[in-house]
């Protein structure tokens, strides 16, 4: 008991400042569990693209109840991957992300529907029952919902939204009649579960123009001050963009080094190609440097959200090009 | 043999014969679905055969979760984070210290309530109030704080079990120090027997038929915490990743097999502190 | 050192220091009740000071004094979870299932087939980790209380079962002779004799599962839910680091759950007065 309690009371006061850190660490805390979402890292750090760098990269799998930012207030990452809206959020809650590179240029996020609905528009979800990812990631759905003009409360002029798991049994199920699902995955499983493509319609947040800039890294604002702690980012972003390219180049043996890293046994080799596949399209055309056209774009809808928008004021500061600038010259 | 196990096998049957039953008519929904949009018709005998073979069923039959499981612990090596052994190690590991911390924090806090005026009176609506905060809540905090410090794997997963495998024991502790009546208190009065000897010699012992049931909900509780802690830690490594994993990717004959897995585990734990039970109060004169 | 700290530390050794002299004064209904509110408040200041002292960053811990202005402040949006989780999930299902488990116990209590088939099954079914039923629950019964209300009753049905089938077996064999000498029935047996005696471990049984109730019913949430909810709220808002509205609504779930167990408390006093643990 006592050992519990000294531990927590060191941990108090760890949390007050930042905790040295060792030369060469760096900890990377991921947004979601082991999977070809995260290829680069696990392809950098198995290719020995870090140690190269004079990197020693820990990567923290994630999971339904890790906020990335977060673990990052509390000292337990140096570097995390979060979406920019929950991230732009975290900013108006007084948690100084910035955004120091965007290995994803496009989005994989969409709406997927059931034929049989009768869904054949964005039009079509009035009354309709939605499910809808939460923990950080609804605000995406939120902005499309108030542009649309949908109230997202029920009734007829509404639509009902179901506070989605982690798995596609709502459309399975018929409980829902369009879920929310990632392009390199759970619409994959919807696939496998028995429902074909013809069976379903998709909307796209890219097409919708409410798509978000997903899964890009995350560092606290007052670290980069520290001109030793700019310097192991520059060499993370870099071996970690070697790391995209070469998954990008190799989808199978990416997919079996995720395969090798993950602990849980619980991923198949089939399933994390076909991820490894589709992910390859959304990072290609991106060099890690963040496109400040698409971040105002994610701003605008973000601040556009008619009663209740996700962030209120134009944020200052929430990225910087200096990492990459450095990385990738 | 039959006075002894024919009552549990004739309850362990009738359950499979109704799984059967049940797994046909949760099923059936998704296979007329399929054959519709295939433009089949389905005759039952075909009907039964789908429903008892789907790749992820509503409920899966006992057979595929029979052939998951095997495939799963004595196909592979206990080493292999594939087998599901390796991971309700990795899991029984973190409930068994979890217990522990849980059981001696929970009788240390029994002892001062019914020893201390200042603890019964303050300590105990915070014990109650404490139970009534949804643990998932708190694990990941605690996982964040302890990890800020470089603690990580087994203590806060650990101290998740403790925290809802104390309360029971606190409860029943209780319950039981207090058991003796005032005849029995007032024959140790008689005696001029210190607070130390009343302690030893009426109150635990009395204590002890109300802490066996105790510490069977707590190691029970345990598991279930050392389950849960298993989400927020990262779903790595143990039988709650693989329960949340399986989840996530609709795989619901494996989390079946992880949770009988885990219901085995719980049995088994229940089972060792039954032994213990019967055999304590054998000794002690109490078997009934 | 700062100067925070030093308060917490003063603080917390003037309410012991205040609590030990009014527990050793005649207990009065006053002292009951003040002790355990300087305890807490004592909890309350040093958690709010330390919190201060060490400038813990609000996504992490917030002070107590967010806490209350965010509870107050959404007083609309808590009831409403409040109703859901607590009214609808959590106590519809606390009372199927220690109903159920109840009914149980009395009914193999009269078979010894029945009581030796079930309670080794009833055992290893209801020791099944809750939190893996939930997805499956969810996926049976729907995204609405419903399912919620399933996954309390499963979480509720052990504890009450080893309980009330525990407390059936305590009477002394010289209880049992005096029924025999009656020529006692079988149902004046139970009446007269086993389930008075049970009631204390009866009502064991019944305190634990309400907390289990309530907790059952907020984790069952998170694997899905409408829009509303304890669970539901505790998840989101986490994501959306506003850890003030987290706490907020932790605070109504130990309210809640308090009360509950209070009540459940307040019957067995009124019922078991007679057993020597009531009378202290």
């Amino acid at each position: 008991m006592n050992k519990f309690l000294t531990g927590a009371m060191t941990g108090a006061l760890a949390l007050t400042g930042f905790a040295a850190q060792a030369a060469d660490d760096v900890t990377l805390q991921l947004k979601w569990v082991t999977q070809a979402q995260f290829a680069g890292y696990y392809v950098a750090l198995d290719n020995g693209f870090y140690a190269d760098e004079g990197l020693d990269v820990t990567i923290k799998p994630g999971g339904p109840d890790i906020a990335p930012a977060q673990v990052i207030a509390g000292g337990g990452a140096d570097v995390v991957l979060d979406w920019m809206p929950s991230a732009l959020a975290s900013r108006e809650k007084g948690l100084n992300v910035v955004n120091i590179a965007q290995p994803f240029a496009s989005s994989g996020m969409m709406l997927t529907c059931r034929k049989d609905s009768g869904i054949a528009s964005p039009a079509d979800f009035a009354g309709k029952t939605l499910g809808v990812w939460f923990f950080g990631n609804e605000y995406p759905f939120l902005s499309w919902m108030s542009q649309l003009g949908l109230s997202t409360d029920g009734g007829d002029d509404g639509v009902t939204v179901l506070k989605q798991g982690f798995n596609v049994d709502p459309i399975l199920q018929g409980q829902a009649d369009c879920v929310s699902t990632m392009t390199y995955n759970e619409y994959w499983q919807i696939i496998d579960a028995g429902l074909t493509a013809d069976d379903l319609i998709v909307f796209k947040y890219e097409d919708q123009g409410v798509a978000t800039l997903e899964d890009g890294m995350y560092v606290l604002e007052e670290n980069l001050n520290d001109a030793a702690f700019v310097d192991r980012m520059v060499r993370f972003v870099r071996a970690s963009m070697k790391g995209w390219k070469w998954a990008e180049a190799n989808p199978d043996a990416a997919a079996m080094i995720v395969l090798e890293n993950d602990a849980s046994g619980a991923q198949t080799e089939e399933h994390q190609k076909r991820m490894m596949g589709e992910i390859a399209k959304l990072t290609a055309g991106s060099n890690g440097a963040l496109d400040i056209a698409a971040y105002e774009r994610t701003v605008a809808s973000l601040m556009s959200g008619g009663s209740d928008p996700v962030i209120t004021a134009e944020p200052t500061g929430a990225w910087t090009h200096a990492i990459t600038d450095a990385a990738l010259n | 043999m039959w006075q002894k196990f024919g009552p549990v096998l004739t309850v362990v049957l009738a359950i499979f014969a109704l799984w059967y039953v049940m797994a046909v008519v949760m099923n059936a929904n998704w296979a007329y679905d399929k054959a519709k949009r295939a433009d089949v018709e389905l005759g039952f005998s075909e009907l039964v055969v789908d429903t008892w073979s789907q790749k992820k069923p509503r409920l899966p039959a006992p057979h595929q979760i029979a052939e998951e499981l095997w495939n799963t612990t004595a196909m592979k090596s206990i080493t292999s984070k594939r087998s599901l052994v390796f991971h309700s190690w990795i899991t029984l590991s973190s409930t068994l210290l979890g217990f522990a911390m849980g059981t001696v924090l929970g009788i240390l806090l029994a002892v001062g309530i019914v020893h201390n005026k200042a603890m019964n009176l303050s300590v105990m609506p915070w014990v109650i109030a404490s139970q009534t905060i949804p643990i998932l809540a708190i694990a990941p905090m605690i996982i964040v704080v302890l990890n800020a410090v470089g603690i990580s794997g087994l203590v806060p997963k650990a101290v998740i079990s403790m925290y809802l495998s104390f309360f029971p024991v606190v409860v029943g502790m209780v319950k039981g120090l207090r058991a003796p009546d005032a005849m029995q208190m007032d024959q140790m009065r008689t005696w001029n027997a210190s607070k130390w000897t009343t302690f030893w010699a009426l109150r635990w012992p009395s204590s002890v038929p109300y802490l066996f049931p105790s510490l069977k909900i707590g190691v029970a509780a345990a598991l279930v915490g050392a389950i849960v802690a298993e989400l927020p830690t990262g779903a790595v490594r143990g039988l709650g990743a693989r329960l949340l994993a399986g989840s996530y990717y609709g795989q619901t004959i494996q989390i079946w097999s992880a949770l009988l897995m885990a219901a085995a585990l719980a049995a088994a734990l229940v089972m060792v502190i039954g032994q213990i039970e019967k055999y304590a109060l054998r000794k002690m004169g109490m078997a009934r | 050192m700062n100067m925070y700290l030093i308060g917490a530390l003063v603080f917390w050794l003037v309410a012991w220091a205040l609590n030990v002299w009014l527990s050793n004064l005649k207990p009065t209904r006053l002292t009951k009740l003040l002790v355990p509110v300087i305890f807490g408040i004592t909890l309350l200041v040093i958690w709010e000071w330390v919190v201060r002292g060490l400038e813990v960053k609000a996504v992490l811990l917030p002070p107590p004094t967010m806490i209350g202005v965010a509870f107050v402040s959404n007083i609309p949006t808590l009831w409403a979870d409040f109703i859901q989780t607590f009214v609808k999930g959590a106590l519809s299902g606390y009372f199927i299932g220690c109903g159920a488990a109840f009914a149980t116990a009395v009914a193999i209590d009269r078979s010894p087939f029945l009581q030796k088939g079930l309670l080794p099954v009833g055992n290893f079914v209801a020791a099944l980790p809750i939190i893996g039923m939930a997805p499956i629950l969810v996926m049976w019964f729907g995204f609405g209380w419903q399912s919620k209300a399933a996954v309390v009753v499963i979480m509720v049905f052990f504890p009450m079962l080893v309980n009330t089938v525990q407390g059936m077996q305590a009477q002394t064999s010289m209880q049992r002779d005096l029924m025999r000498t009656y020529a006692a029935s079988y149902p004046q047996k139970l009446l007269k004799l086993r389930l008075p005696a049970a009631a204390p471990f009866i009502f064991n049984g019944l305190k634990i599962s309400t907390t289990l109730a309530l907790i059952g019913a907020i984790v069952a949430e998170f694997f899905g839910s409408p829009t509303v909810g304890m669970g539901f709220r505790i998840s989101t808002e986490v994501g959306r680091l506003a850890l003030d509205m987290v706490w907020a609504e932790i605070v109504v779930a130990a309210i809640a759950g308090s009360a509950f167990y209070g009540v459940v408390a307040l019957l067995e006093k009124a019922t078991t007065f007679w057993h020597p643990s009531q009378r202290g």
